[in-house]
């Protein structure tokens, strides 16, 4: 596995921890190796010792045991370099070389572009340049994202990519697909013959997506200020996670049939007007607040942002899905920084009982949810009678969590999506007319918000987002959930 | 003095309780604990009173309305902090512990906007929220305010403040402004309001309805005021409801509280003595057990009416305004 950016974040937090969980699980194959590339100059020793510190620190629930480090180090490897320098890949080619002598690797290469996105397409030429798009093993590209910043940029890159790998060879990475529940939504579906009758517009009324965040930019408000929470957030992992709760059985669980399924629903989302955009959507920007006893900063007067910025760091949008299963049901899909706390969520909202024979609480509809993060779980809330006399109804939930029912981790995203495509499995990754079908829905919301001028700030940090979030959800008579 | 709360340790604290009650099960699926919550339960405790006996309280609750129970208690002189702990019992013949979580916050004094500004990421989602305040001096800072408002109920008990009167003044500001109101004072007063219901349940007596023409209230004046008014305002309306207006007294310093409805030639009274209520209808006495109230009895009941009670929001405008 060949690591471009490998002294960034991603590397030392996801990427290396994730590979040595691997290891620690015999997941990897004994000859497994990874080359780091980065402009900075190390030696492979001293990759190997930044890579081992990074391992101690951000392994969560992995033990650090020095003999399966010390094996898994021996298969480390760094290359210093420029991504822009033709040189590099020559050096590349010869460590490769080397490494498929050495460790048997049979010329099989994953290539990882942790980078600036900026760099995506130099990389993939580069290595076609040096003839590493072909070789007498496999060879694939994981690309983080943004996958472009919009429809057209998204196109260019995948164009670029092109030249030198296929579409099959290509995995683009959105790490929500890679969480343990997001998976078991299709198993929750697909798995069970109780919810799928259940599954479509007669049944369910609306759909929530939350993707909160507690936290702020946390020292990336120049990115975010350019980014933004819809494209940041809502353009990739909400619509991914909502064309997984949306889509159609697939055949098999064969990933050409479970992505073609999933591309089909993303195509399906109706692309608004400027006048529908202002009505269904939403974006906010986080105002300075106390919370807890602490007093935290607004956007605005994060390090590296303009003063005057109109940057959303929250986005809502409602979403329709113009097919026979969803016709009418709106989907809305929120996310933002300095919301009240770090939670990922999905809440189905079922049609309330036809008839109130109770009095009080005898409407209440059943939420089914799907929690993504942090504990990961289903919750099915129904109404009960309340013991005594008399006919009182309460709600309560039937709970299902992963930590206390397997009572066993489970593995992190990058860990999945990592074997995955070691493996060759795609189904968990992001093919590109997925991205352009997204971005088809998303960019002209984007271009309204940015041709309009917002009274930010609009939320205090530490609050569920803006009135007009609350405002877009109750023209249809609905509300937000607080999860 | 004040240091800070940070919601995601505390929810990670949850978090981490349930993985390591599940592991202390060890894979036998029919043991193990069961996870129990049906809303979540803040209680706001009076600076310096007994811990242990609230703690009892709770824990006696929990059975009955499972909870995410967040204690706060005032405390002057330490820092804000929260601890995490599970609240756990064995049903009788299984094998298998129910727990709900609970937390405990301590708050100096004036950080109510702190602790309230924790309180919306730590409830439990998609579940009613139900402040019990016992104290009254933080039901009347600012702060309680944006608490009150999350709320699905606020429940207080009137009976231990000091001025009566004030007190459902109070009340009914807060009720006007939309919040949904429960006092044990007035749920001290279900058992009475059946006992005076029953008496009418006679159709003799129901009969002589309209010549009931005054209601006294007798009361003990220390604590007992918020229920008399409360009690007068409910028998004034009822009576009203059915076409009879009367005069309604209050007559505090009594020490056996009761309630009399009187006419030309036909009186009514319930009168509380030694825990018995004595219910006599022209000199025709019967006695039944009352026992005195807990705040376990009294918090159940209220928990038990999550939605508006719109008999208890009637009375007490009427109470305020007499």
């Amino acid at each position: 596995m060949v690591i471009f950016g490998a002294s960034g974040d991603l590397t030392k937090r996801k990427l290396v921890p994730a590979l040595f969980r691997l290891a620690y699980d015999r997941r990897l194959s004994a000859g497994f190796a990874v080359v780091g590339i980065s402009r900075t100059p190390l030696s492979d020793d001293q990759f190997r010792e930044k890579m081992m510190e990074a391992v101690k620190s951000f392994s969560e629930d992995t033990q650090f045991d020095p003999e399966v480090w010390a094996a898994f180090a021996q298969g480390l490897f760094y290359v210093p370099g420029d991504i822009n320098d033709p040189g590099l890949y020559q050096r590349l080619a010869q460590k490769l070389g080397e490494i498929e002598q050495s460790r048997h690797t049979g010329g099989n290469v994953l290539f990882y572009l942790s980078t600036q996105p900026s760099q995506y397409g130099q990389a993939a030429l580069g290595l076609g340049s040096a003839g590493l798009g072909k070789g007498s093993g496999w060879r694939r590209l994981v690309v983080e994202k943004p996958f472009g910043h919009d429809l057209a940029s998204a196109r260019a890159l995948s164009d670029e990519l092109h030249q030198v790998f296929d579409e099959s060879d290509v995995y683009r990475i959105d790490h929500y697909l890679g969480k343990e529940t997001v998976q078991n939504i299709l198993a929750f579906r697909f798995g069970n013959g109780i919810f799928e009758p259940l599954w479509n517009r007669r049944y369910v009324n609306h759909v929530q997506i939350t993707a909160a965040e507690s936290i702020g930019v946390e020292g990336r408000g120049a990115y975010y200020q350019e980014a933004g929470a819809l494209a940041d957030m809502i353009q990739n992992h909400l619509l991914q996670v909502m064309a997984t709760i949306a889509m159609e059985p697939s055949a098999s669980f064969h990933a050409t049939s479970v992505r073609d399924e999933r591309s089909k629903l993303l195509r399906s989302i109706r692309q608004m007007k400027p006048d529908e955009i202002r009505c269904n959507s939403a974006p906010g920007q986080y105002g300075p607040a106390r919370i807890g006893g602490a007093q935290v900063p607004g956007f605005r007067q994060e390090h590296g942002v303009d003063a005057e910025s109109q940057a959303d760091t929250y986005a809502a949008v409602t979403f329709f899905v113009d097919n026979w299963r969803w016709a009418g049901v709106p989907f809305y899909l929120r996310s933002g920084k300095r919301l009240p706390k770090r939670v990922t969520e999905i809440a189905i909202q079922f049609n309330p009982a036809p008839l109130a024979i109770f009095d009080g609480e005898g409407t209440v509809p059943n939420l089914l949810t799907v929690r993504i993060q942090p504990e990961e779980g289903i919750s099915l809330k129904f109404l009960s009678k309340r013991p005594g006399t008399g006919m009182t109804l309460r709600p309560v939930s039937m709970d299902f969590n992963y930590g206390s029912s397997f009572g066993e981790r489970s593995p992190s995203a990058y860990e999945t999506l990592l074997l995955d495509a070691i493996i060759g499995d795609a189904t968990l990754y992001t093919r590109q007319d997925m991205v352009e079908a997204s971005w088809t829905v998303v960019e002209p919301i984007q271009t309204v918000w940015r041709e309009t001028k917002y009274d930010f700030p609009n939320y205090a940090a530490g609050t569920w987002g803006p009135k007009s979030a609350d405002e877009m959800l109750a023209r249809r008579g609905h509300v937000w959930r607080k999860p | 003095m004040s240091t800070t709360l940070a919601p995601e340790r505390i929810l990670r604290e949850m978090s981490d309780i349930w993985v390591d009650l599940a592991k202390q099960a060890d894979g036998d699926a029919s043991a193990g604990v069961l996870r129990s919550c049906s809303m979540t339960l803040v209680v706001i405790a009076q600076e310096g009173e007994d811990a242990m006996a609230l703690g009892e309280t709770l824990a006696a609750l929990m059975p009955e309305h499972p909870a995410r129970a967040i204690v706060i208690w005032p405390k002057r002189n330490e820092p804000l902090a929260a601890k995490v702990t599970a609240q756990c019992w064995m049903p009788f013949g299984q094998r298998r512990q129910i727990c709900c979580e609970q937390i405990e916050i301590t708050a100096p004094e004036g950080s109510m906007p702190d602790v309230a500004s924790v309180i919306s990421p730590i409830a439990a989602p998609d579940l009613p929220l139900i402040v019990w305040c016992r104290c009254r001096g933080t039901f009347e800072e600012p702060g309680f305010g944006a608490l009150a408002e999350m709320a699905n109920k606020v429940i207080v008990d009137t009976s231990a403040w000091p001025d009566g009167k004030g007190a459902i003044g109070r009340l009914a500001a807060m009720a006007a402004r939309g919040i949904t109101l429960g006092d044990l004072s007035w749920t001290h007063l279900t058992r009475w309001r059946e006992m005076l219901s029953q008496v009418f349940e006679n159709a003799m007596y129901l009969a002589r309805l309209p010549e009931i023409s005054r209601v006294r209230m007798r009361y003990n004046a220390a604590n007992m005021e918020p229920m008399a008014r409360y009690m007068g305002a409910w028998v004034v309306n009822s009576l009203e409801n059915a076409g009879v207006r009367v005069e309604l007294t209050l007559e505090p310093g009594a020490d056996d509280p009761a309630v009399e409805l009187s006419g030309k030639d036909f009186r009514v009274e319930l009168v509380r003595q030694d825990g018995r209520m004595i219910t006599t209808v022209n000199g025709l006495s019967d006695c039944t057990s009352l026992p005195p109230s807990s705040d376990y009895l009294l918090l159940s009941e209220e928990l038990g009416i999550v939605q508006r009670d719109e008999t208890f929001e009637r009375v007490l405008a009427l109470a305020a305004r007499s």
